[in-house]
């Protein structure tokens, strides 16, 4: 038994999306499909603002209300830890898509792509690895995690924000990184939404920056000079 | 590399068919980043692209971003060219017939003699963008130019990314370290530079090297709280425009601080040299008739006379202490003559009240004890970094405020040890080989004529001397790699090329600047030609392979200028007759010190270091080696830029008239609207033209993947400033000023500050809801300092896109 999880660092993060295109590419979704989200965080008011980003993408919980709530069986927690939308056994009634607490699962009625339809890239080589009409979401690259391989959006990320690994061994690579980060930077991991109930296995480690502001809050006047000078 | 494998189900999943290759290229956009791919091919289509993560020094693993990654997408977009086009209606009206490539270069080589044989042919102008990252395939381009005898304009001075403020006080355009040296730093200050959206590949080593590991203090000066801000400990949103005025308080502070690193001035810095007071100049040795007029006299403390000093190295010799005050008199050809350090003049200038953190304070709308705060951790919380963006250069008087930010640095010291340096990272002129062999033809370089004289359409009055302005002006323009009608202030340049006779685009996209040409020639994007790719981000040569070969109709440069040479000239033909293999060879022989030992096998098996310190910190040879400014700037030969910085070292006096007549002699602000006509200075707004993570410049525009994660095309304004003009979020809004206007939507935001409107550099104008993007830009103008000396994109003029001022006002 192993418990699959992603660690996102939000110091590292610069919210940069190659993790959103690498998985596009890699799972080839069509348009407006995205497994891997990053929200684009502004609060505040100015001059008081901040920014932040969260990556976002399936939690693979331990107790996945999207598996209790298929009235197909269609989905599936393998023993890896990995949840998994059969794409053969998934009627698309949308119950996964309502239950989610994250927002992460997405049913679309039909299928808009980006390239004309006559491109072999997206005719023969994308369309043809998904089904039509059934709910999909992030499966933390399963077909790849089966070859030894990390999920695309972790080799794709340019800051290593993301690290893969299972969270049940105490010498892999996830719980070492929060060993040392909780030793160097004091910083431990939290996960989204713990209130929910459904044991998400993602996990993060909060931003560094302290994110001062210091002006004197003025707006950016025009400054009239009598005549242009050269 | 991509596993092509479905989506797994129950009962696991399957591979996709097909003959299944990865290979190992790098790819070469306009934003330099030069990053190594893995590409998977299936049936020669390129289905996957995945970075290498093969750089042998592995904190450069992974390099890559979301543009790269979509590139599939333009690859095999809907506006792709794919067959050479001839224009059939007015100029711009869309209207076209597909050509055969022998018709196309037929019309193309038959303009061209005649041009050539009634005009001459420097009336034939070449204008490619950022000739440093493609040095065998833009340099064909370059050397057809030379061997025809034609014009060519650098691209990196049009575009503003020459930094005149380097040039003045380095003696070269840019400065960078390689981007691992960021990871030293303890200060790091982000100057309007957005390093989280612009140099996504490198970010790293702010993010997860230098915060993580030495809780390095970033600060972020800039109007809008930038993507770069998130990871800040301290964002500054500067007044737009006042950075040179923030930096010289800065100045100011250390000063009175008391952290002058003054060895670092004497050995590195003009400050010492002495200025003669009956006329500006220099004291040259040859004035006391103790040497030649190119070595230049310090007063030393140790014996308390004249000394010159050495201009061999940097070095000073041993008990040499030149003095940094107090005014002398030298007998000069019998006349009694007042000599002053340029430090005295420096520190005179510098410590007056308009510089005090006080009285900036309000102007830069930073208060005082913050400016005074980032001063002090610049100063003493070392290493210190800084890293400019392009939207301080990008004014008028952009030179002055980068030559006040390196005064900063030099009064410091932050120069010459990983984690110090002061880099800006534009549009790379930096090249890192010797391409003279390649690019021109027995030594015959094409006429170099700034793209800014093109524009105006006539030479200035203070044009240099150097600049052979063609004598029946401009008839032919070919624009390759770039679109320049979105990119640049697009009304000028649209009336400059209604001028011609001959107008050609050579891209892969049909960009706006295709759509106003006579011929447009299908070009294959860098996954389908062979190059040898440098960049100043990282210190790896590479090669690009031909992953798949040029997609539809498409050729390379290469092929396309050796038929145009044959047709125009059939006696250059064997000038132009090698294939890409021969020619990287050839530039790897006589690349200079950089390259020596590297070989094309090696290059084929993957990323190579070059010869060069690690890690590099930007200056090497000088800071780490004592030798005299400037840095070499290939492909110029040793020596060419030592007529602008004669002292060998960094200036912070200039001594040309011009520069006295201006008042610039040192570096000084001024305000940076102060230019403008009155009634522009009276519009209520200022605008930054950030680069978007999106696109690289105008590229990707038009990238559907990419189109799917962009919000369109916004500009992001304050809610006070919506308010007060009744604008709502996601209102159609048209910026305007006596330049020009154009249409797009509101974006409301708090991130932005009130005065100052943003929108993302590169929008087509398809995209926007009306107008042309760039046309409430200033009008072409040059820099009289920027015209005293002339080297292509060394020295030259630079732009001032930023300057402008608006207004926005919502349209029904």
């Amino acid at each position: 038994m192993a418990k699959m999880s992603m660690l996102i660092d939000l110091t590292r993060c610069i919210g940069c999306d190659a993790c959103t295109v690498a998985c596009k590419q890699e799972n080839g979704t069509p348009m407006d499909v995205f497994f891997a989200r990053v929200l684009n965080v502004e609060s505040g008011t100015y001059p008081n603002v901040k920014r932040l980003y969260i990556p976002v993408l399936c939690n693979h919980c331990e107790v996945p209300a999207c598996l209790k709530a298929c009235p197909n069986k269609a989905i599936v927690k393998r023993h890896d830890g990995i949840v998994l939308i059969d794409q053969d056994r998934c009627r698309g009634t949308g119950a996964c898509v309502s239950a989610c607490p994250y927002g992460n699962i997405i049913l679309q009625e039909s299928e808009l792509w980006y390239l004309n339809e006559d491109e072999p890239y997206e005719r023969d080589n994308v369309k043809p690895r998904l089904n039509s009409g059934v709910a999909r979401k992030c499966t933390y690259c399963a077909h790849r995690v089966d070859e030894g391989l990390d999920p695309a959006c972790v080799v794709a990320c340019p800051t290593t924000a993301r690290i893969f690994g299972d969270l049940d061994d105490p010498n892999g690579k996830l719980r070492m990184y929060m060993k040392e980060q909780q030793d160097e930077t004091n910083r431990d991991p939290f996960c989204l939404l713990p209130e929910a109930g459904t044991k998400p296995s993602g996990r993060y480690l909060g931003p560094m920056a302290s994110q001062n502001v210091s002006t004197l809050g003025q707006a950016a006047q025009p400054e009239v000079f009598e005549e242009a000078t050269p | 590399m991509a596993t092509r494998f479905s989506v797994p189900g129950r009962h696991g999943s399957t591979k996709a068919p097909g003959e299944t290759r990865v290979v190992r290229t790098t790819d070469s956009p306009n934003c330099t980043g030069a990053c190594g791919w893995l590409a998977t091919v299936v049936d020669d289509v390129i289905v996957d692209l995945k970075p290498a993560a093969d750089y042998p020094c592995t904190e450069y693993n992974p390099r890559g971003c979301l543009r790269g990654m979509a590139m599939t997408h333009l690859i095999y977009g809907p506006d792709r060219v794919k067959k050479p086009l001839i224009r059939t209606g007015e100029r711009g009206e869309g209207k076209w017939r597909e050509a055969s490539w022998d018709e196309a270069l037929d019309y193309i080589a038959d303009k061209m003699i005649h041009i050539r044989d009634t005009y001459g042919p420097e009336s034939m102008l070449l204008f490619n963008q950022v000739v440093g990252t493609g040095y065998v395939q833009k340099g064909a381009q370059v050397r057809m130019a030379a061997l025809l005898g034609m014009s060519f304009a650098t691209a990196y001075d049009f575009n503003g990314d020459i930094s005149m403020g380097f040039t003045h006080t380095m003696g070269i355009d840019c400065v960078e370290c390689e981007t691992k040296s960021w990871g030293h730093a303890k200060t790091a200050i982000l100057w309007s530079s957005n390093v989280f959206q612009t140099r996504i590949p490198d970010a790293k080593f702010l993010t997860t090297v230098a915060k993580q590991r030495n809780n390095c203090k970033i600060i972020v000066i800039d109007p809008r709280c930038s993507q770069t801000a998130k990871g800040a400990d301290l964002w500054a949103p500067i007044h737009p425009g006042t950075d040179g005025l923030l930096a010289l308080s800065m100045c100011f502070t250390v000063l009175e601080g008391g952290w002058v690193d003054w060895e670092f001035l004497r050995k590195y810095t003009d400050v010492c040299t002495l200025i003669r007071e009956d006329n500006g100049q220099r004291l040259r040795a040859s004035d006391v008739g103790m040497g030649t007029d190119m070595e230049f006299m310090v007063w030393d403390e140790t014996t308390d006379s004249l000394a010159k000093l050495p201009t061999e190295s940097l070095k000073l010799p041993e008990g040499l202490k030149p003095s940094f005050r107090g005014t002398q008199t030298v007998t000069i050809g019998g006349n009694q003559v007042k000599v002053t350090p340029v430090f005295q003049t420096l520190e005179d200038t510098i410590m007056r009240d308009e510089y005090k953190p006080e009285i900036v304070a309000k102007t830069c709308d930073i208060p005082a004890e913050t400016i005074r705060e980032i001063a002090k951790e610049y100063a003493l919380n070392r290493p210190s970094s800084i890293i400019i963006g392009m939207g301080v250069n990008h004014r008028l008087h952009g030179d002055l405020t980068i030559r006040s930010i390196l005064l900063l640095s030099a009064l410091v010291g932050a120069h010459g040890k990983p984690g110090e340096s002061v880099s800006i990272y534009s549009g790379q002129h930096h090249f890192r080989l010797d391409v003279s062999k390649w690019w021109f033809p027995d030594g015959k370089r094409p006429n170099g004529v700034p793209m800014h004289y093109f524009v105006m359409g006539e030479p200035t009055t203070t044009i240099n001397p150097k600049i052979k302005y063609p004598k029946n002006g401009f008839k032919a323009l070919f624009v390759s790699h770039g679109n320049p009608l979105v990119t640049e202030f697009s009304t000028p340049l649209k009336e400059a090329i209604d001028k011609l006779e001959l107008f050609v685009t050579i891209d892969f996209s049909m960009s706006p600047t295709c759509d106003y040409s006579d011929v447009v020639l299908p070009a294959p994007t860098f996954w389908e030609k062979k190059e040898l790719v440098g960049t100043s981000c990282h210190p790896y040569l590479q090669i690009q392979q031909e992953v798949v070969p040029p997609q539809y109709d498409s050729r390379t440069e290469l092929w396309m200028v050796k038929e145009i040479v044959r047709r125009v000239d059939p006696t250059l033909f064997k000038e132009m007759d090698f294939e890409e293999p021969d020619i990287i060879d050839m530039m790897l022989a006589s690349g200079g010190k950089e390259v020596a030992g590297i070989t094309y096998e090696q290059l084929e098996k993957g990323p190579v270091r070059l010869n060069v310190h690690d890690p590099e910190v930007g200056c090497d040879e000088q800071f780490l080696e004592d030798k005299l400014f400037p840095p070499r700037a290939y492909p110029f030969p040793e020596g060419a830029q030592r007529e602008f910085l004669k002292t060998g070292r960094m200036e912070f006096y200039k001594e040309e008239d011009v520069f006295r007549q201006f008042g610039e002699a040192i570096p000084i602000f001024k305000p940076a609207f102060s230019h403008l006509p009155v009634e522009d200075q009276k519009l209520p707004l200022s605008i930054v033209t950030p680069h978007s993570k999106w696109r690289v410049h105008s590229t990707h525009s038009n990238n559907r993947v990419l189109l799917n994660l962009n919000r369109g095309a916004v500009v992001e304004i304050n809610p006070r400033d919506a308010a007060v003009r009744g604008i709502r979020d996601g209102d159609p809004v048209e910026i305007f000023n006596y330049n020009g206007s154009y249409k797009l939507w509101a974006l409301l935001t708090e991130t932005i500050k009130p005065g100052v409107l943003c929108v993302d550099h590169g929008w087509w104008d398809r995209y926007l809801g009306g107008g042309k993007y760039h046309s409430v830009h200033t009008h072409q103008k040059v820099k009289a300092t920027h015209e005293n000396y002339y080297l292509p994109a060394v020295y030259a003029p630079g732009q001032h896109w930023k300057d402008t001022r608006v207004d926005v006002r919502s349209v029904k």
